[in-house]
């Protein structure tokens, strides 16, 4: 039986050849870089003392705008070459349509992780280039890493069934572009309304808040207390999240 | 002859309306068995539902003398080869690639892909994208596929269609090959009568849902019969005459004809109309061929 799930891993992952998808995360770290490069590019010691703090509350903003384009870009990819070709039923005839369905997920996870591991080694990496004189926090970094893994499960879950489920990937597109709309704007909601916001999510467990003195123009980062209750919530949310899709999935007739 | 696939009482229907029903298939072993009914019959649904593609809403599916179920449904599957609707492909990958794939999913040696690609001669098209291929080339590298493993059962939903003429011979020729050369049952859906009249040793014919007939092609053959067409000088007085004395005589639009094919019947109708002053002024044997059965049956025009 394992040894059916390796093979079926293998072919799945062999299913990629020639589609160049790490480019598809390797760009986005490219944009992600140089947005976050342009913007430390005029720093004085008071923004080197507060560098990672920085890096901590952008990065999870720009997570809202990015996250969900390119992982709608990864699940299309990877779907539409199955309903493109018709090969579901075939598949269908070799394999479980469930682990189909959770290989194929994998498969658009590992991408993403590409993204998730490597903003987790930009903000050091930044931090060297850009001199910092804050101390970098190991824990925070490792939390950042795993909030932002978090906050991409559902929504990588909702594209994965959509372009897996839809004829053409224009919806499952259009839909990951409206996300992003949707997961900046809900930062700026009370969160009442942002927390009913699937990709908003990105920006949900900031470790800094940010308090700009708009006479002094100085801005301050001050800690945020983890919203322990709100992360467990959202986890078990997101597990059944991906149980539904599945279902739906499995349900449909090939 | 054993019996490969068997179904009983296999129904299927979508919000109350029956696509397929109570439909009893038997298929033997080694034979070729020609899927035949108008499009939208219920061709596809009903390979679907033996290929587990589709969950049955009543009835059994047997295949090599084992129930299918969710639960053994792939095991049984291993020993079948399957080409649904349309070749299934990957564009961007190989001809070559896309066999890899499916014959690392059916855990065959890789080494069969090139007797494969030979079978459907595709030997030379093989590196090349599948993106690029023609229709043809798609459905000879589905049927590839489908060879790997060399399975038991071959199910072919409508293997032609989309090919040229000299593919379709092609493919045909491929088709007929397959009991006698690699002991497979190959179990082929149509819509066209001629197509399945020139592959298969055995007919199932659906419409509506319902199977109407099933049988060796040879007892369809049987079916036609021929009968004789006459004009008389009264046709209608010599009706009455055959009734008379009992021949199986039917004015059919307009036209006299006697349902018999005997000489003895022949022989009696000339001297009847002879001995009452009736005229013979044509007189023609017909042969029902296999498309005036079909559309006897189904009630209604199809594609020669």
């Amino acid at each position: 039986m394992k040894k059916n799930h390796t093979s079926a891993l293998r072919v799945e992952l062999y299913k990629g050849r020639h589609r160049h998808m790490l480019l598809v995360p390797l760009g986005f770290l490219l944009v992600l870089a140089l947005w976050s490069g342009f913007s430390h590019r005029n720093l004085d010691s008071y923004d080197l003392s507060c560098g990672y703090a920085r890096l901590f509350y952008q990065f999870p903003l720009l997570n809202c705008v990015l996250m969900p384009i390119m992982l709608s870009v990864i699940a299309s990819r990877l779907c539409d070459m199955e309903i493109k070709g018709g090969t579901l039923k075939l598949l269908c005839t070799l394999e479980k349509k469930s682990s189909f369905y959770d290989l194929k997920f994998l498969h658009e996870a590992l991408y993403a992780m590409v993204f998730i591991l490597g903003e987790g080694i930009c903000i050091p990496v930044l931090g060297q280039l850009f001199h910092f004189t804050e101390p970098l926090s190991l824990s925070l970094l490792l939390r950042h890493v795993l909030c932002l893994a978090l906050a991409a499960f559902p929504v990588l879950c909702l594209q994965h069934v959509l372009s897996l489920m839809a004829e053409n990937q224009i919806a499952p597109l259009f839909l990951g572009l409206a996300g992003s709309f949707l997961g900046l704007f809900s930062c700026f909601f009370s969160h009442r309304i942002s927390r009913l916001i699937l990709w908003g999510y990105f920006a949900a467990f900031l470790p800094y808040g940010l308090d700009y003195d708009s006479e002094s123009r100085i801005s301050t980062f001050y800690p945020v207390e983890f919203p322990t209750a709100t992360f467990i919530l959202f986890t078990l949310f997101s597990l059944a999240f991906y149980i539904i899709c599945r279902r739906i999935f499995l349900k449909k007739e090939v | 002859m054993e019996t490969v696939i068997q179904t009983t009482s296999l129904t299927k229907q979508y919000q109350g309306n029956k696509v397929v029903s109570e439909l009893d298939l038997s298929v033997p072993a080694e034979s070729i068995y020609g899927f035949l009914g108008p499009n939208g019959a219920g061709k596809s649904t009903t390979m679907k539902m033996i290929l587990g593609l589709v969950k049955p809403s009543e009835g059994n599916i047997a295949v090599l003398g084992k129930n299918v179920n969710q639960k053994n449904r792939l095991a049984i599957l291993k020993n079948t080869g399957s080409l649904i609707e349309s070749p299934a492909y990957y564009g961007h990958l190989s001809g070559r690639e896309n066999l890899n794939l499916v014959a690392s999913l059916k855990q065959v040696d890789t080494r069969q892909i090139d007797d494969v690609l030979r079978i459907v001669h595709m030997e030379n098209a093989q590196h090349k994208k599948v993106s690029r291929y023609s229709l043809g080339m798609k459905q000879r590298l589905g049927l590839a596929a489908a060879l790997l493993g060399y399975p038991k059962i071959l199910l072919l939903d409508e293997p032609t269609n989309g090919l040229d003429p000299a593919g379709i011979q092609e493919m045909r020729e491929l088709i007929c090959s397959l009991p006698k050369d690699y002991g497979m049952t190959v179990f082929v859906s149509s819509h066209l009568l001629a197509e399945i009249d020139q592959m298969a040793t055995h007919v199932g014919i659906i419409n509506h849902g319902c199977l109407i007939f099933q049988d060796k092609l040879s007892v369809l053959h049987e079916h036609s019969r021929s009968r004789i067409f006459l004009r008389t000088t009264e046709d209608e007085r010599a009706l009455s005459v055959f009734k008379e004395a009992k021949l199986p005589a039917v004015f059919e639009h307009g036209k006299l004809y006697l349902n018999t094919g005997k000489e003895k019947d022949i022989l009696r109708a000339g001297y009847l109309l002879f001995s009452n002053n009736l005229g013979i002024l044509h007189l023609a044997e017909e042969q029902k061929n296999l498309e005036d059965i079909f559309l006897s049956l189904v009630g209604r025009g199809i594609d020669a």
